[in-house]
């Protein structure tokens, strides 16, 4: 049976203008609103697009905050 | 929800009922770090999660600038709090072991296998010695968050830190190693070969 062996670059994944978690952390929800528009949030937040490929705790921040704002984005408290 | 609003206990009361579904949802997304919990203590949990988000939001408010729907920045702080509520859960349930942490040789995935091509293998030699060579603290971040796949917020309550300190760590120690296979000549990418 063949291994699922990680790809290396994968596995070592460190780019240059990594933003870093806190910074992301500020502006995930504009980040958020950008993709639901259409837009490219790389353009406005290139640090925060390349961190996101690489820290798996923001990651999944993200991946719930898109999911979250598509489900009940619809709903305001006012 | 500002102060003196007529309507603002009412605002907040529907809000908050809007954070418990919002983290509802999110644990059940994050099911897998929880084990078997379910019933009422899920429900505390999310519970929790948006009580503490409320909390946040309502001392951030003037900090709202805009850049997004106030439901999506408010949701953010629920993410936030379902984050670290997971990340304590699995502690107490299923915290690392030492094994997940202590570096002894590659895991089996990675480790050389006989139908490997002669690169592979000497790339995967490269990487088990300069793992061996960063420093301690870079070496139990990468062992269990890239091989042992330890959650980073778990290992960040093990070690007593915070996410961010922990992920400078694992860049730090992913940079020192990339820089590691290029100098043995197998760089992984156009730019490592520059710098190499």
């Amino acid at each position: 049976m063949k291994r699922d062996a990680p790809n290396l670059d994968e596995l070592l994944r460190a780019t240059p203008g990594d933003a870093g978690c806190t910074a992301g952390e500020g502006i995930l929800d504009a980040y958020v609103e950008l993709e639901l528009a259409g837009q490219d949030p790389a353009i406005t937040y290139p640090g925060t697009a390349v961190h996101l490929k690489a820290c798996p705790g923001c990651r999944a921040d993200h991946d719930g905050l898109l999911a979250a704002a598509r489900l009940f984005g619809g709903i305001e408290p006012e | 929800m500002r102060e003196n609003h007529p309507r603002r206990d009412q605002t907040i009361a529907k809000l908050h009922d809007i954070l418990v579904r919002v983290a509802v949802h999110e644990l059940n997304r994050r099911r897998t770090q929880l084990g078997s919990l379910a019933g009422p203590e899920f429900d505390d949990l999310a519970h929790q999660a948006a009580d503490d988000a409320l909390l946040s939001i309502l001392g951030k408010l003037g900090d709202f600038r805009g850049l997004s729907r106030f439901t999506t920045w408010a949701y953010k702080f629920a993410m936030l709090e379902v984050s670290s509520k997971v990340a304590r859960h699995t502690w107490q349930r299923q915290p690392p072991s030492d094994e997940d942490l202590t570096w002894d040789r590659l895991p089996d995935n990675l480790a050389p296998q006989p139908d490997d091509q002669l690169e592979r293998r000497q790339q995967l030699a490269i990487l088990a010695a300069a793992i061996g060579q960063l420093s301690e603290r870079q070496r139990t971040v990468f062992v269990a968050i890239a091989l042992n796949e330890v959650p980073i917020d778990v290992l960040a309550v093990k070690l007593g830190t915070n996410r961010n300190a922990i992920y400078k760590n694992l860049f730090d120690a992913r940079r020192s190693l990339r820089a590691a296979l290029a100098s043995g000549g197998h760089p992984l990418s156009e730019e490592d070969v520059t710098k190499g």
